[in-house]
């Protein structure tokens, strides 16, 4: 098993290498530097090159790259070029903001989904099952971003109500921060709920067709007894992988919900640092993110492998 | 393996399958004869923010443009992004997993390792950053989403391969100097036809949802390039005073997503029941 | 054990979720809620003698990229430190310049002025201003101090280049040579460019100031706290040189990407103060919990040519494009009907106008004509041209470009449609004299400044540090050099009503519009009367 895990962790190293080449080359080749965005329609290419030269942005790309990489190592994600603040401070303070959406979000999607999945199996090919699945669907059909600007809309025209928009962390003031976070956490688990919907329907199904489960109704337990006991415990198991697969979609969703509802969070600082090519904070943001997602999901695929006795880590 | 014609037929025996062919082919047929059905050219500007009426079935936007024709030559636009890119997906898709499950080794390793990389941006981000460098309009658009899909095409054909090479007859004829390549292919292809077709019909929906979000962003489709997404973008200012030049594109991008959705998950069931996400 | 191990699973993820929601709440934000938490619970708008808090909830579509007046002049950055930093100067409505730190001045010849300080102006750290903190905010501007030559890395440098000295004649006055004499000195000046900043400050952040925090002026207002992304609280400065302002208590920016967010917003009285694009001026039309107050802006906008392209080397080809265009259809289509047809010296310039859309037949849309023009260039229906346009930033200019290409096709033009991000429109503007940018012609809107010299000069003659088109004309060049040598107001208005007349006739750009600008406030608020050259001035503000 430790073996597994550490295996697991060098095949990350790879990975993430990969991606800090990537994120770093692709912000070069974006058009448009920093210098010219910067000075706007003022620049000369002397002003060009004197900022360029004061951000380390002359020197070769390699030099700039090994300069980056060393910093990370070490902890240190640069500074911004536009605020000159410190990147991974502000990063773990926007993760906070980011994680806590992408939590709530992915809670609302489970209690959405896992009773209808259930449903849906339980009463498979009827009208209920097609009204759950069309539902379901429809939630994963309607892009969120014209779903919050619907809801904004309707409920300050029809209520008069406006989500509070200074932020406040969830420990400074928990009710304040639950009513900034309800509406885009609300948005965005519907739009997640139906792949776990369509999981839970699934995983459901196949434990129907197993035969201990056959047996239990033979003993003539009743239909929610077996469901509650025997199937859902089974049922969960592949469902909390999926958290790994939710957890990317949620990350990339909360870019565009971030950005409507002003929230502070990671997207949003990854989507501004892309518009003012601010290279430092897109790469570190890059990076935080993909990481993220590669160690959840990691650490999803261990509970999986720890839990199931048919996948061995040898 | 059934046939396609087969597999049509269990599709349509299904009401939902039904729904999802017939609001396809009704897609289809909307953006093949977009010209001939709609009512004006989709740039022609005229008198602004008019109501629907049977003038403009869907009223005009701010530029006095007919909604309703845009929107029909929206759909060309939407099905021809969702179907390239796709296409540019699962190509490159199959290619690399086929080159992957194949050889092995250290090809293997470095295309799955490019997988796990591109697999580790949140996708929406990852089609930010490739049409940020890429450009606008509706080629870079295309690629955009093609790349984002490549992964799980990948995925699933090393899948198929790698257990095509454990059976006992592809083991014989290797063992007896018979080039594998070709039997892998034609022994892959009917296992890989079915999960194939459900992603192909899933990622379909997902790159018009992708489209339709770049080009909020204003990143996507221009305008006057009449995609939905980039409707609904122009329309957002005017959601209040003149629903119609937002609410119909919405319509549409959500209905079609549905539809793509539906036969999606209609297939699956009819295709193999087991298959999951 | 096999239950165990699974209930041992569920666990471990269900303490992941919450080590992850923990790292949620206490990154978040450490600093308290700014203002009192009284505001929130008053959805009942009713309340009858509750006293209205005086602190300005201001909607803003983007995030300050940087808060150094020396080097940023975006008006996302300036729209919150013009605020909290002043300049010695600013302008009066119609033009005219009223001191803000300098109380008086005098100019004794054509290269020297010299300003009166007020006394007693305080910064925000408590000190008092003097002198000696205008010698240093302009050596930094010019790159000449010990700090480091940070604000000679933005474009303020290129703003005062003409300046030779500057002495500190006493603490409360202070000298400036120039090095020739230029009439667009003064304007310079009120310029959020040219801040005054004091010494302490910069030297403490090792020559930055573009942190917020460094943020220490002599304005109204003063940095109190912030959450990136989010909002930044500023306060009454309660020491403020001019007595019984400001009257708010404070000032809160929110940032707000989406307009349909912020007319949302404003709707409710969450904010009560923003701007939008003139499309949504119908739609509060008939709302008696908003009012909208407008100025002329010194804008305009422009569609630029490429010079280096063969096709546009033909004058005829240019002036026909000018006489296809319905500049008022543009102006009904884009802005709603709020907008002046303008040239590239704006209608607000005032005297310094010449009225194109009166005097030049280039103004007057004939189609006729423009064929005729066309055709003499040899174009036809079968032979058409094909003209690729990049457009800036703005929705208004990406809307300009669709009608204007609805309106070339007549005279045989096709227009490719671009639409540039910010990074990319710099870039390209700066090779707009070359085949390397990719374009025939660029739309866009640019500032008519609050001088001519800005407006006429720099984007149109030769040696024009904006006029990236490639065009060159003598007569437009000696003009300008005119122009700028003299201070006697009626010579220089001859120079430069010459010039436009000739650069309108060549039509190296043509234009179209020059817009209203809007805020959009909710009706209890007062006292607020902006203007092109000073919109930001919220010091007689109240709410009710």
């Amino acid at each position: 098993m430790r073996n597994y895990i550490v295996r697991r962790l060098l095949q990350l190293l790879p990975v993430l290498l990969g991606i800090s080449i990537v994120i770093f080359a692709v912000l070069r080749l974006i058009p448009g530097g920093f210098a010219s965005g910067m000075l706007g329609i003022d620049a000369t290419p002397e002003l060009i090159a004197q900022v360029e030269a004061r951000y380390g942005l002359d020197q070769p790309a390699v030099t700039q790259y090994l300069r980056w990489m060393s910093g990370v190592l070490h902890g240190d994600f640069g500074q911004s070029f536009r605020s000159g603040a410190a990147i991974l401070p502000e990063m773990m303070t926007r993760f906070g903001v980011t994680a806590e959406l992408t939590i709530l979000a992915a809670v609302i999607s489970w209690c959405i989904a896992l009773p209808l999945g259930i449903l849906a199996a339980v009463k498979r090919n009827t009208m209920a099952d097609r009204v759950v699945r069309v539902a379901a669907l429809l939630g994963v059909s309607v892009p969120g971003f014209a779903l919050s600007i619907l809801v904004i809309l309707f409920l300050s025209l029809a209520f008069n109500y406006y989500p509070p928009l200074d932020y406040v962390g969830f420990f400074t003031d928990p009710g304040k921060n639950l009513e900034i976070m309800a509406l885009p956490a609300l948005i965005l688990g519907a739009s997640m709920s139906g792949s776990v919907m369509r999981m839970t329907r699934s995983s459901v199904l196949e434990i129907f067709r197993q035969d201990f489960i056959k047996t239990v109704r033979a003993k003539g337990a009743s239909e929610w007894v077996t469901i509650v006991r025997h199937v859902l415990r089974n049922a969960l198991i592949p469902i909390v992988t999926l958290v790994g697969m939710q957890i990317g979609s949620l990350l990339g969703g909360a870019v565009v919900i971030e950005q409507i509802f002003s929230l502070p969070g990671l997207g949003l600082m990854t989507l501004t640092g892309i518009n003012n090519r601010d290279y430092p904070v897109v790469q570190g943001c890059v990076l935080f993110i993909a990481f993220i997602y590669v160690l959840v999901n990691l650490v999803v695929d261990i509970l999986y492998a720890y839990i199931d006795p048919r996948i061995s880590y040898d | 393996m059934r046939s396609f014609v087969e597999t049509i037929r269990s599709l349509w025996k299904d009401p939902m399958g039904k729904i999802g062919i017939i609001g396809i082919l009704l897609l289809i047929f909307m953006a093949l004869f977009a010209g001939q059905l709609a009512p004006y050219p989709y740039d022609a500007i005229g008198m602004k923010f008019q109501a629907p009426s049977g003038e403009h079935l869907f009223g005009t936007d701010k530029f006095g443009r007919d909604v309703f024709s845009r929107v029909l030559y929206g759909a060309g636009v939407s099905l021809e992004v969702g179907i390239i890119a796709v296409g540019i997906g699962a190509g490159f898709g199959y290619l690399l997993g086929l080159a992957a499950g194949y050889f092995e080794g250290w090809t293997d390793r470095v295309i799955m390792c490019l997988m796990d990389i591109l697999f580790a941006f949140p996708s929406i981000l990852l089609a930010i950053f490739i049409s940020a460098v890429l450009g606008k309009g509706i080629g870079p658009t295309m690629v955009a989403i093609g790349i984002v899909n490549i992964p799980v095409f990948c995925r699933t054909v090393r899948a198929a391969v790698i257990s095509a090479k454990g059976l006992e007859y592809v083991k014989n004829a290797q063992s007896v100097g018979v080039k594998t390549w070709p039997i892998l292919i034609r022994h892959i292809s009917p296992n890989v036809v079915a999960p194939f077709t459900v992603q192909a019909t899933l990622a379909l929906s997902g790159a018009i949802l992708t489209e339709a979000t770049l080009s909020f962003l204003g990143m996507g489709i221009q305008p006057p390039d009449p995609s939905w997404g980039s409707m609904l973008a122009e329309a957002r200012a005017n959601m209040v005073r003149s629903p119609w030049t937002a609410l119909f594109p919405l319509l549409f991008i959500v209905v079609t997503i549905l539809v793509f959705n539906i036969l999606g998950d209609a297939l699956r069931d009819v295709l193999d029941p087991k298959l999951k996400v | 054990m096999k239950l165990s191990k699974r209930f041992f699973a569920l666990a471990l993820a269900g303490v992941m979720v919450l080590a992850l929601a923990a790292c949620g709440g206490n990154g978040g934000n450490s600093t308290p809620p700014s203002q009192s938490p009284a505001p929130t619970p008053d959805a009942g708008s009713s309340a009858p003698a509750a006293p209205v808090e005086q602190v300005l909830k201001y909607g803003t579509d983007t995030w300050p990229a940087g808060f150094d007046p020396h080097t940023i002049s975006a008006i996302a950055a300036t729209r919150v430190f013009n605020q909290v930093y002043e300049s010695l100067i600013s302008f009066n409505p119609d033009m005219t310049f009223q001191g803000v730190l300098a109380e008086s001045w005098e100019t004794p010849d054509d290269t020297t002025y010299i300003f009166h300080l007020r006394k007693g102006v305080k910064f925000h750290n408590g000190r008092e201003m003097t002198a000696e903190d205008v010698e240093y905010s302009f050596n930094r501007i010019l790159g000449k101090t010990d700090a480091g030559d940070i604000g000679a890395l933005g474009s303020s440098a290129s703003y005062y280049g003409g300046i030779d000295t500057i002495e500190v004649v006493d603490p409360a006055t202070i000298k400036f040579t120039l090095k020739a004499p230029n009439a667009a000195f003064m304007s310079s000046l009120t310029s959020s460019y040219g801040a005054i900043v004091p010494k302490e400050v910069v030297e403490q952040n090792n020559g930055s100031l573009a942190s917020i925090e460094t943020m220490c002026g002599t304005g109204p207002f003063v940095y109190k706290d912030s959450v990136v992304d989010n909002y930044i609280t500023l306060e009454k400065n309660a020491d403020y040189w001019e007595a019984g302002s400001p009257k708010l208590d404070g000032i809160t920016y929110y940032l707000m990407a989406d307009e349909s967010t912020r007319l949302a917003a404003l709707r409710t009285g969450d904010i009560n103060l923003c701007s939008l694009s003139a499309l949504n001026l119908s739609e509060v039309q008939n709302d008696s919990s908003v009012k909208v107050l407008s100025y002329q802006s010194n804008n305009y906008t422009y569609l630029g040519f490429n010079l280096s392209s063969k096709k546009l080397q033909d004058k005829n080809v240019r002036q026909a494009m000018s006489l296809a265009v319905d500049r008022d259809a543009i102006i009904d289509y884009v802005y709603n009907g709020e907008a002046t047809v303008s040239t590239f010296v704006a209608p607000a310039m005032g005297h310094w106008v010449w009225d194109a859309p009166k005097e030049s037949p280039l103004y007057k849309k004939n189609i006729d004509e423009a064929k005729k023009l066309m055709e003499a260039a040899g174009y036809s229906d079968s032979n058409r041209m094909t003209l690729t346009v990049a457009a800036g930033l703005l929705d208004s200019i990406r809307d300009t470009v669709v009608i204007l290409q609805q309106q070339l096709k007549e005279i045989y033009i096709d227009v490719e449609i671009s639409n540039l991000e910010s990074g990319e429109y710099v870039d390209i503007w700066g090779k707009m004299d070359t085949p390397e940018a990719g374009f025939d012609a660029m739309c866009g809107q640019n500032g008519s400044g609050t001088d001519p010299n800005r407006a006429v000069s720099f984007f149109f003659s030769s040696t024009g540090n904006a006029n990236v088109w490639g065009y060159k004309n003598d007569k437009v060049d000696e003009l300008c050099a005119q122009g700028v040598a003299t201070t006697d107001e009626s010579q220089r208005e001859t120079y430069y009503l010459e010039a436009q007349k000739i650069v309108i006739d060549e039509c190296p750009n043509l234009f179209f519009a020059s817009p209203m600008e809007y805020f959009f406030v909710s009706a209890g608020l007062e006292g607020f009367a902006p203007y092109a050259a000073n919109a930001n001035n919220f010091n007689s503000i109240t709410l009710k």
